[in-house]
C-alpha cells in the first residue's frame, strides 16, 4: 500500500474509534488536529481509542512506544509506522 | 418495619413482556416465554426463556414520562455497557417514571440503590477468552469495569443521579428478594427516603449451563418442565431484570399526588435466614422459619395470607419440599391461599427472580387475579389452592413471595395492598 493510502487508512481508523468512544462529538468536527484530551477524552477513553484503532488496523504497538505520543497527529504517525 | 415502606414504582424486562403493561397482560393470559433452544457449542438442546433483543435508546424512548435530561444521561451511561446492564437500566427507567420521580423529585442524596445478584459476568468473561488467547492487546479497555457486578450499581447511579447508599447483594437465587430486604431496611432505617431494588440479569455461559445440567438442576429439552407438576425434570433458565422503587410512606405522602401517594403496594415484612447445607439441598426448616419470620415482621399471621408466589423452579426435590412446607404453615392456620409460581411463565431468572416475582405479585394484588400455574398433572396439596391452567379472579390483600437459594438461603417478602 502506498504511504498516502496507509496514512489515510490509519486516520480513518483513529477517527472511527474517537467517534465510537466519544459519541457526543459531531463527527464532522473531529480531525487529527489537537489532542484527544481536547476532545474530552479521559485516561480510559484515550487507551480505549488507541486499542480499538489497533484492532481495527489489525496491528499491535508496544506500550512503551506510546510515551512520546503527545497529540492525535503523532498517534497517527506511530500507528502508521506499525502498519503494513 | 421501622417505618412503613411502600412500592411506588416498578419496571420489568422479561421473556413475556419488556414493560409493565405487556408483562401484566401476559400474566393475565398465561403467556409463556419458554422456548426450545437447539444444541450448540454452549451445550445440548434445552429449554430457556430468553429476553428478546432490545435497543437501549429505543427502550428509553418508550419511557415517555422520563425527562429529557435523565433519558440522555441514562442512554449515555449505558450506551456501551453489556446487555445485562442495559436491561437493568431499562427496568430502572420504567420504575423511575412509574414512581413519578421526574416530576416529583427527591434529593439525590436521599435516593439509594441495591442491586441483587452475584456472578453476573461469567458469560461476559467467558465470551472474551477465545479472543484474548489470540491477541490479548485487544481485550476491551473497560473490561475491569464491566466485569464487576457493581457495574450495574455504578451505571444505574450514574444515569439516574443516585447519590445515597448503594451496593450489590447476593443470596444466590434469593438475591432478588435480598435486594428488597436491604432496600426496605435502608428506607425503614431512614438512611434514604427512596431506594431502588434491582434484580439483575445474569446471562449463562457454557460452563454455567454444563454445571447446572451436571447436577440435574436443568430441565432437558423434549417436554415441558413446570413447577409443581408431577413430571417436572428441572428448572428452565430465564432471562430478565426488574426494578422496584421502595419509598417511605412519609416521603410518598409528601411528594406524590393523591392518586399515587399510597403507593402500589406495601412491603409489609421481609425475612432471610440461613438454614441448609452448602450442597444446595432445600431445607424445610429454613423455608418455614423464613416465611413465619416475614409474616411476624409484617404483623400478620398465616391466616391473613391470600396468595403465595412460590419459589418453585420445577426441580423434583425443591418443589416437593416447598409444597409440604406450605401445607404445614397454612394448614396449621386453617388457611387456603392461592399458590402459583411465575417461573412457569418466565423461567428461573436466578438472581433477578425475586424482583421479577415481586413485580408479578404486586400486579396480581392490584389487578385482582392470580396467574395460571399450568402444570398438566399438579402435585396434590392439602392446603394450597394451586391455580390451574387459566388465571382466576381473586380479591387479594396480603401476599407472600418466597425465594430460596443454593447454600441455605431462605427468604420471604410480604406484600400488601394499600
Amino acid at each position: 500500500m502506498n504511504p498516502v493510502n496507509r496514512r489515510d487508512r490509519v486516520v480513518a481508523a483513529v477517527l472511527r474509534s474517537v467517534v465510537e468512544v466519544l459519541p457526543d462529538l459531531d463527527p464532522d468536527t473531529v480531525s487529527v488536529d489537537g489532542t484527544l484530551s481536547d476532545l474530552g477524552a479521559n485516561s480510559i477513553d484515550r487507551v480505549e481509542i488507541v486499542t480499538l484503532a489497533m484492532e481495527d488496523l489489525a496491528i499491535t504497538v508496544p506500550v512503551t512506544e506510546f510515551q512520546r505520543v503527545r497529540d492525535i497527529a503523532s498517534l497517527v504517525d506511530l500507528l502508521r509506522r506499525h502498519s503494513p | 418495619m421501622t417505618v412503613p415502606v411502600l412500592v411506588t414504582g416498578m419496571g420489568v424486562m422479561s421473556s413475556i413482556g419488556t414493560d409493565l403493561v405487556a408483562f401484566t397482560r401476559a400474566l393475565q393470559d398465561g403467556t409463556s416465554g419458554v422456548v426450545a433452544v437447539p444444541a450448540s457449542v454452549a451445550g445440548p438442546a434445552r429449554l430457556a426463556a430468553p429476553l428478546p433483543a432490545f435497543d437501549l435508546a429505543a427502550a428509553l424512548h418508550g419511557c415517555t414520562a422520563l425527562d429529557t435530561a435523565t433519558r440522555d444521561r441514562v442512554r449515555r451511561a449505558g450506551r456501551r455497557s453489556p446487555v445485562a446492564v442495559q436491561a437493568s437500566l431499562v427496568a430502572a427507567a420504567q420504575a423511575w417514571q412509574d414512581a413519578r420521580l421526574p416530576d416529583h423529585a427527591v434529593a439525590p442524596e436521599r435516593v439509594g440503590l441495591v442491586v441483587g445478584g452475584n456472578n453476573l459476568t461469567t458469560a461476559y468473561a467467558f465470551d472474551l477468552y477465545e479472543g484474548f488467547l489470540r491477541q490479548s492487546a485487544y481485550l476491551p479497555v473497560r473490561y475491569p469495569l464491566h466485569v464487576q457486578d457493581t457495574d450495574h450499581v455504578a451505571t444505574i447511579a450514574d444515569g439516574f443521579g443516585i447519590r445515597g447508599e448503594g451496593c450489590t447483594v447476593g443470596a444466590s437465587s434469593a438475591s432478588g428478594n435480598m435486594a428488597l430486604v436491604q432496600a426496605a431496611r435502608l428506607v425503614g432505617a431512614g438512611v434514604v427516603d427512596v431506594c431502588l431494588a434491582v434484580g439483575a440479569m445474569a446471562p449463562l455461559g457454557p460452563l454455567d449451563l454444563k454445571g447446572l445440567a451436571a447436577i440435574s438442576a436443568l430441565a432437558p429439552a423434549g417436554a415441558p418442565s413446570l413447577p409443581f407438576d408431577r413430571t417436572r425434570r428441572g428448572m428452565v433458565p430465564g432471562e430478565g431484570a426488574a426494578c422496584l422503587v421502595l419509598e417511605s410512606a412519609a416521603s410518598a405522602q409528601r411528594r406524590l399526588p393523591p392518586g399515587r401517594a399510597t403507593g402500589l403496594a406495601a412491603v409489609a415484612g421481609t425475612a432471610l435466614v440461613l438454614d441448609g447445607p452448602a450442597s444446595g439441598a432445600p431445607s424445610a426448616a429454613g423455608e418455614t422459619r423464613a416465611m413465619l419470620a416475614a409474616l411476624t415482621a409484617a404483623g400478620v399471621t398465616a391466616a391473613d395470607v391470600d396468595y403465595v408466589n412460590a419459589h418453585a423452579t420445577g426441580t423434583p426435590l425443591g418443589d416437593a419440599v416447598e409444597i409440604d412446607v406450605l401445607d404445614e404453615v397454612f394448614g396449621a392456620a386453617g388457611a387456603r391461599p392461592w399458590v402459583n409460581s411465575t417461573k412457569a411463565l418466565i423461567g428461573h431468572c436466578l438472581g433477578a427472580a425475586g424482583a421479577l416475582e415481586a413485580v408479578a405479585t404486586v400486579v396480581q394484588l392490584r389487578h385482582g387475579f392470580v396467574h395460571a400455574n399450568p402444570a398438566p398433572a399438579p402435585l396434590s396439596t392439602t392446603t394450597c389452592r394451586l391455580v390451574g391452567r387459566s388465571a382466576v379472579s381473586a380479591s387479594l390483600r396480603c401476599a407472600l413471595s418466597n425465594g430460596f437459594g443454593f447454600g441455605g438461603f431462605n427468604s420471604a417478602v410480604v406484600l400488601a395492598a394499600t
